[in-house]
């Protein structure tokens, strides 16, 4: 692996063991936005939110739906996660 | 990272009713009976709810299986459902 690559590596694996617990913004590829605390993650972008919130490409327009439980998102659907 | 992955906290939900949203605007509630990593989903007592434009206005219908394999490429998100 180059020093490139492996610094990426390891700067990605920061960012998502980082950001357990926080409140963070998921948007899939069909544009819905989630919006909850981050239960876990794993390689394939599998997640887990907690008190999520659903929303259409952005959090200003409006709420579609509160899930009460734990919300599991399928990684190959994900498009991005970002700390909210 | 945490132990507890994703999938992990999925097996939670063996045996209890959950809410499958699949593409397409699809949705499934049903008992979890199974599931793998390619979120393959095996549901019992399942209900498929179809959502259709009846002269442009949105109607919903049901239909019932009592055994149901999902192919795990169309599911988006897997909960528990809301009441």
């Amino acid at each position: 692996m180059s020093s490139a690559t492996e610094s990426t590596t390891k700067a990605s694996e920061q960012f998502l063991s980082n950001i357990i617990g926080k409140s963070v913004s998921v948007k899939l590829h069909s544009g819905m936005l989630f919006q909850g605390t981050l239960e876990s993650i794993d390689g394939f972008m599998n997640i887990a939110l907690n008190n999520a919130t659903e929303h259409y490409e952005t959090a200003e327009n409006g709420l579609l739906h509160r899930y009460d439980g734990d919300v599991f998102v399928r990684g190959t659907q994900v498009l991005y996660i970002s700390e909210a | 990272m945490s132990s507890e992955t994703p999938l992990d906290l999925l097996k939670l939900n063996l045996d209890e009713r959950v809410y499958v949203k699949l593409r397409g605007a699809r949705e499934l509630t049903g008992t979890l009976q199974a599931f793998d990593s390619h979120c393959n989903i095996v549901l019992s007592d399942a209900t498929e709810t179809i959502y259709e434009l009846v002269d442009g206005e949105l109607k919903s219908r049901t239909k019932d299986s009592e055994m149901i394999f999902v192919r795990g490429d169309t599911v988006t998100l897997v909960t528990t459902p809301a009441e």
